[in-house]
């Protein structure tokens, strides 16, 4: 069984292509007065959240790598490391992509720390740099155990899974409105990424693709978007800081502080830390499915369209 | 990459952008005018009537009377941020009126206003 292969860490690699993309982005807006928004203080907390995710892995690391080489001792599987078994699991990846980010729309506990990537109101190059600080308390690290069972190296797991967040950073832009229509049925796109970014009630909870945007339309969360409607970004409730800190644990405190609160069940506790983002006990709050429905009673014109079908 | 040269290309990224951004004036706030004020509210709480809105002469904060009660919007970098006035303190400091929510995403405003501004915010708060 093959142990000791490495793989190069692509992301710290390409921070000089993510610098070096965001002035292009920078220029481009300047010089065409159009494809995009920048502010200071967001874009500086969206640069800070992404230095502080790669400390995070830095630091945090082991902790996925010690349960992948306890998976990867426990299989009798070694699918080797040829060109095509690397397309595979890039394949594969992408698909457990796919349900991670959607678990993390869905779960509050993994929304907790998904939640940071969403909290600007500007959709820029920087923003693809706004990225989670806690997430390996969220677990999900477990829906990687399949690819290593199956038989692919843990490095290699790892590599395909910075190749994908790679992949994801230059769609996070303005820039680029729509891309040939081959591209656009199958990749995900800025296009396609934008209306995961948008608050409005059509947008919320669609688009959970990494690199292919086939999932979507396999599971049922594809939207298109609207040239009638541009994606507003941000949160339902925007957040009112720039501090990183508090951009990268708000929704952690939120949660336990709703959990802990006295007279609770223990379902409700449970439905605080685990059920959608906006479930509330005593329904004072807006799960996106709520969000959904209001805006349809304020407009019932648009119900059956893209967003509000299902 | 070694450590090291990952550390001067963040902190040299971070700084150069940010220099950058600044110089090019992106770090002006969003100015408003009333009606820039109530379709802030409405992005916020689409759900809310709005009855009427109280601009800052500077037009970086709007008090908003709503059929949920009184709310704040305000200037938040280039974009806007608004909170029903509920679970709150307000401190009245020279030529301002500090808000603290007690609300972890947002926990504090300054919204600069003049003397008579200062006496016309605080009335209306108290406006039932």
């Amino acid at each position: 069984m093959t142990q000791t292969i490495s793989y190069p860490d692509v992301v710290q690699l390409a921070v000089p292509l993510f610098i070096a993309a965001i002035l292009i982005e920078l220029l481009w807006i300047a010089l065409r007065g159009r494809g995009g928004r920048y502010e200071t203080r967001d874009a500086v907390t969206s640069l800070i959240m992404g230095a502080g995710n790669v400390a995070a892995g830095i630091l945090l690391g082991f902790i996925a790598w010690g349960f992948f080489m306890w998976l990867w001792a426990l299989t009798p599987l070694d699918l080797g490391t040829s060109v095509g078994v690397v397309v595979l699991c890039f394949v594969l990846d992408d698909l457990r992509y796919y349900w991670v980010h959607r678990f993390g729309h869905r779960i509050r506990w993994v929304w907790a720390s998904h939640v940071n990537h969403h909290s600007s109101q500007h959709y820029n190059l920087t923003t693809a740099l706004r990225q989670t600080w806690t997430g390996t308390f969220t677990f999900m690290m477990i829906v990687r155990a399949p690819l290593i069972l199956l038989g692919f190296h843990p490095a290699m797991v790892l590599f395909v899974g910075g190749l994908n967040l790679i992949y994801q950073f230059w769609i996070h832009t303005e820039a680029i409105t729509r891309l040939p229509r081959w591209f656009e049925a199958v990749m995900n796109t800025p296009s396609h990424h934008r209306v995961h970014h948008g608050r409005n009630a059509r947008y919320l909870d669609a688009n959970y693709a990494g690199v292919f945007i086939i999932w979507d339309k396999m599971f049922g969360t594809f939207v298109p978007e609207l040239d009638s409607e541009k994606p507003d970004y941000g949160l339902v409730q925007n957040l009112g800081t720039f501090n990183p800190v508090r951009v990268a644990f708000h929704e952690w405190i939120g949660l336990v502080r709703d959990a802990v609160q006295p007279g609770l069940t223990l379902r409700q506790r449970l439905g605080y830390a685990f059920g959608p983002p906006g479930y509330s006990h005593d329904g004072s709050r807006d799960t996106s499915e709520g969000i959904k429905a209001k805006h349809l009673e304020r407009n019932p014109q648009d119900a059956g369209t893209p967003g509000f079908s299902g | 990459m070694p450590l090291w040269l990952l550390l001067i290309l963040v902190v040299g990224g971070i700084g150069g952008i940010t220099l950058l951004l600044h110089l090019s004036g992106k770090s002006q706030r969003v100015v408003m005018s009333v009606e820039d004020a109530r379709t802030a509210w409405h992005r916020h709480f689409p759900d809310d009537l709005i009855e009427d809105a109280l601009l800052s002469h500077d037009g970086h904060a709007a008090l908003v009377s709503t059929s949920q009660g009184p709310g704040l919007v305000w200037a938040f970098g280039a974009d806007t941020v608004a909170r029903h006035l509920r679970d709150f303190d307000m401190i009245d400091a020279k030529g301002r009126l500090n808000f603290m929510f007690h609300d972890y995403t947002a926990p504090r405003v300054s919204v600069v206003l003049t003397d008579p501004e200062r006496r016309k915010w605080k009335a209306w708060m108290q406006t039932p």
